[in-house]
């Protein structure tokens, strides 16, 4: 019920009001500022004010240091919350209607889980667990109830039975050439994966959604030239690209995603133009713009969400080739060899496929089934997040 | 006498074709071509007409959703009223002239309801949000009070406040039909223009939602500018009506005057669209034939000429006028060369033997309700000429021919508006020069 002795529509007073409010923010916005401006003063310490060699948080005693590729991490991981998760806290009946649709694929909810297994894992794992050491003594111990020639490892860490030696729970998924936990190297992987699949879809989304949207409401020759920008886009070679920076500056994992994701955006814009020009022929496009609405705030308070809404399916559907992309140049050696990823994992262990196969399985199956989940979740995401269609068959 | 709360002046809507590398501009679709009307405060005014006739385009139009190409909107709400004209003869509260502060007052002045329930409506934004945009659009930044607004207005239209955090695909259409009229409302506007609003809708929720358009106009004196293309409709809630076609305004009239009088044709022609009870009244009376034509090149004089069947014959000549209408729609086929004697040579020949050239002539006249002889000796002799062109494969001759001899007044001339009675006005060469001796003329 309204409540008693509120004011009713034709009791505004509009002269009042008409200049106030303008720059009136949300409170994602506000949260989002308010996070954003320690990490960047952070950022902005850590590149200015500290030597290279000295980690990140050594003012309050800690161990540990932060690059670039972190600090972007992070502040996608505020973009994911404040835009992506409080949103659906905020709006509970969309969100359930949501959930009620997406929860009738099985396997999209199972895939769902494992990511968020890799998604805690990789958050929390690094915190927890140190860093995998290099222990040669302990090279090469077989997984947990499995053995293997007693002569394999160079020590035995759990019992030689038969002239075999079994795993133990020390190491539950064996250990490297080097006598690295791959159990603990996995962990350290899904922060790469993570890091990979969030920095990539920012960069894709923003670059895409900026540029389909403004090429399909500019029209005429702008939007021409804007398009045939993207068909170069599209057709051009980024695994040459990414050699050439390679060879002249050198890579890491953060000149991976940068160059990857900037040539990577194509497909998004064009969907995202295609999509835009046919939501701004409906209705409630016209009833907004009859509002007063200005064509920004149409833009912002219609276009992106719906097209935005679209495009979440096409993004989870780019991530599982970013993260075997990764995988494949690790496994061609020109990948980053200094972040503990999966790629580089298998890529160390492929000389010992057949006398230590659990180096390359552990990873490889995790590899698989992450990416076997992001294409399940993007097929769900497609069904749950168009709820007009369904609307309209009921 | 007041001042109207809206007034309209020879609105124009012209959309440029363009063609070839340099976009030349190479014709214009006159999508609404030189409408005049008023409307009072507290008055509904319906706008009917034929799909295509231009009555969306105008609404977009009046409201400034599309530029209009020229044309005067003076709009006198707002507390606006009482403004003279401008020394160079632009009024200052001409809609199609406001700057953009004033776009934003007249936003709050006049608001609209589309068609399409299903489509007007985000559907990623819950209902309340909907409505209450408009509020934010025009600087209430307070949220609470906003919501208190919209909750208190989803209840006066029949829905229950609980309905703001609901999505519109929760929604049937009649209900959203009343949140779109909430949504018009919010700004406590003077006027609402309604683009067939009810014509998405079951008949039985068609009636709620007309008595709560009803409801709402009196309570709040609105002035409605209501687009239909059902006469029924209208009749039920309109005061005044403008009957359009292809982008001109044919008749306006009190609701009343013109179902019980009309005096175009193509009026009368809407009016006997309307279905009755009674099984044994004849049903539909006036057919009209072939498709409205294209507002890129509407047809000279007056443009319904081209359908009306009461087209006027010239001087002299006085024959039955289905003939008259059969043969205007053969001179035209012919014309435009749209007749195919082979086709028709092949369609008699399908009841048998070999087509002689009077069963194709006999054929050519069935389907153009021509009747076996025409009542006048000289257009009888001008037919069978035409025909014997055409059976000699010379359709370019027959048209030429029949353009020299079969000529209407109606596509000469354009008609002026003739007064038929108080606000009662149709633009149709047959009352010209009868309206000034016979104010309301009962015709047939």
């Amino acid at each position: 019920m309204a409540t008693e002795g509120s004011e009713r529509f034709d009791q505004v007073d509009w002269s009042d009001l008409s200049r106030s409010g303008r720059f009136d923010l949300s409170i994602n916005s506000i949260g989002m500022l308010l996070t954003t401006l320690p990490l960047a003063l952070l950022a902005v310490y850590d590149t200015q004010f500290i030597g290279d060699r000295t980690p990140t948080f050594e003012f309050i005693g800690l161990d540990r240091t932060f690059e670039a590729v972190d600090f972007f991490f992070i502040f996608t991981l505020f973009l994911a919350f404040w835009y992506l998760v409080l949103p659906l806290y905020q709006n509970p009946r969309m969100t359930r209607y949501y959930w009620k649709e997406f929860k009738r694929n099985r396997p999209a909810v199972v895939s769902m889980v494992w990511l968020g297994i890799v998604f805690v894992g990789g958050i929390i794992g690094p915190l927890v667990m140190s860093a995998p050491q290099q222990e040669l003594l302990v090279a090469y111990q077989p997984p947990v109830f499995t053995s293997v020639v007693e002569s394999t490892p160079a020590t035995c860490v759990g019992e030689v039975m038969n002239g075999r030696c079994h795993g133990t729970w020390e190491y539950p998924l064996g250990t490297t050439n080097a006598g690295r936990d791959v159990f603990t190297m996995i962990v350290y992987g899904m922060t790469i994966s993570m890091q990979i699949a969030f920095i990539t879809t920012t960069i894709v989304a923003t670059i895409g959604i900026t540029f389909g949207t403004l090429s399909a409401y500019s029209g005429g020759w702008v939007d021409e030239i804007m398009m045939r920008f993207v068909d170069i886009i599209l057709s051009f070679p980024t695994f040459l690209m990414f050699l050439l920076i390679l060879y002249i500056y050198g890579g890491g994992l953060g000149m991976f995603i940068v160059v990857f994701s900037l040539f990577a955006w194509g497909g998004t814009a064009r969907y995202v133009r295609s999509k835009s020009l046919s939501i701004s022929e409906e209705e409630f496009i016209k009833a907004s713009r009859i509002s007063g609405a200005s064509t920004y705030q149409v833009i912002r308070g219609h276009v992106v969400p719906n097209v935005a809404s679209s495009i979440i399916t096409q993004l989870t559907l780019l991530i599982p080739g970013f993260l075997l992309f990764e995988a494949q140049l690790a496994f061609l050696g020109v990948g980053d060899s200094t972040v503990p990823s999966w790629g580089q994992l298998i890529s160390a262990g492929r000389s010992d496929l057949s006398y230590a196969p659990w180096i390359v399985l552990a990873p490889g199956i995790v590899l698989f089934l992450t990416i076997l989940a992001f294409n399940f979740l993007g097929d769900a995401l497609l069904d749950a997040l168009n709820p007009e269609a369904e609307a309209e068959s009921e | 006498m007041t001042e109207p709360l809206l007034s309209v002046r020879d609105l124009k809507k012209h959309y440029p074709i363009r063609k070839g590398l340099f976009n030349r501009q190479v014709g214009a679709a006159r999508a609404v071509d030189g409408i005049s009307f008023d409307i009072e405060e507290g008055e509904t005014l319906g706008l009917v007409g034929e799909s295509g006739c231009g009555k969306s385009t105008a609404a977009s139009s009046v409201i400034r959703l599309e530029e209009p190409t020229s044309g005067e909107v003076v709009f006198n709400g707002n507390g606006r009223g009482s403004a003279s004209r401008n020394p160079d003869g632009t009024h200052p509260n001409d809609v199609t002239e406001f700057d953009d502060d004033e776009l934003m007052q007249f936003r709050r002045g006049a608001q609209m309801i589309f068609q399409d329930p299903s489509s007007s409506f985000d559907p990623r934004m819950s209902v309340g949000s909907a409505v209450g945009e408009l509020l934010k659009v025009h600087g209430m930044s307070d949220r609470h009070r906003r919501r208190a607004i919209v909750e208190d207005l989803l209840e006066r239209v029949g829905l229950s406040a609980s309905d703001f955090d609901r999505y519109p695909h929760e929604f049937s259409g009649g209900q959203k039909q009343r949140i779109a009229l909430a949504r018009a409302l919010v700004l406590n506007p003077d006027l609402i223009i309604a683009d067939e609003p009810v014509s998405a809708l079951d008949v039985s929720i068609q009636a709620e939602i007309l008595s709560l358009i009803d409801d709402l106009q009196e309570e709040f004196g609105l002035s409605l500018l209501f687009i239909s293309h059902d006469m029924s409709v209208i009749r039920q809630i309109c005061d005044r009506v403008a009957v359009m076609y292809l982008g001109e305004i044919v008749e306006i009239g009190p609701v009343e005057e013109i179902f019980t009088n009309p005096q175009h044709p193509y009026t009368e022609a809407l009016l006997s669209s309307i279905p009755t009870p009674d099984p044994r009244a004849s049903v539909g009376g006036i057919e009209l034939k072939g498709t409205v034509p294209s507002p890129t090149n509407p047809p000279s004089g007056c443009r319904f000429h081209t359908r009306c069947h009461k087209v006027i014959q010239p001087d002299g000549v006085d024959i039955d006028q289905d003939d008259w209408r059969g043969l205007l729609n053969f001179r035209e086929k012919v014309i435009t060369g749209e007749i195919d004697i082979d086709q028709v040579r092949e369609n008699v020949a399908a009841g048998g033997s070999d087509p002689t050239d009077s069963e194709v002539r006999a054929e050519i006249r069935r389907e153009f309700d021509i009747s076996e002889t025409v009542g006048d000796p000289d257009l009888e002799e001008t037919l069978s000429e035409a025909m014997n062109l055409l059976l000699d494969d010379n359709a370019e001759m027959a048209g030429e021919f029949l353009s020299d001899e079969i000529t209407t007044p109606c596509a000469q001339t354009e008609p002026e508006t003739t007064v038929h009675a108080a606000d009662h006005e149709s633009a149709c060469l047959r009352h010209e020069g009868r309206a000034a001796a016979e104010p309301n003329p009962a015709d047939d």
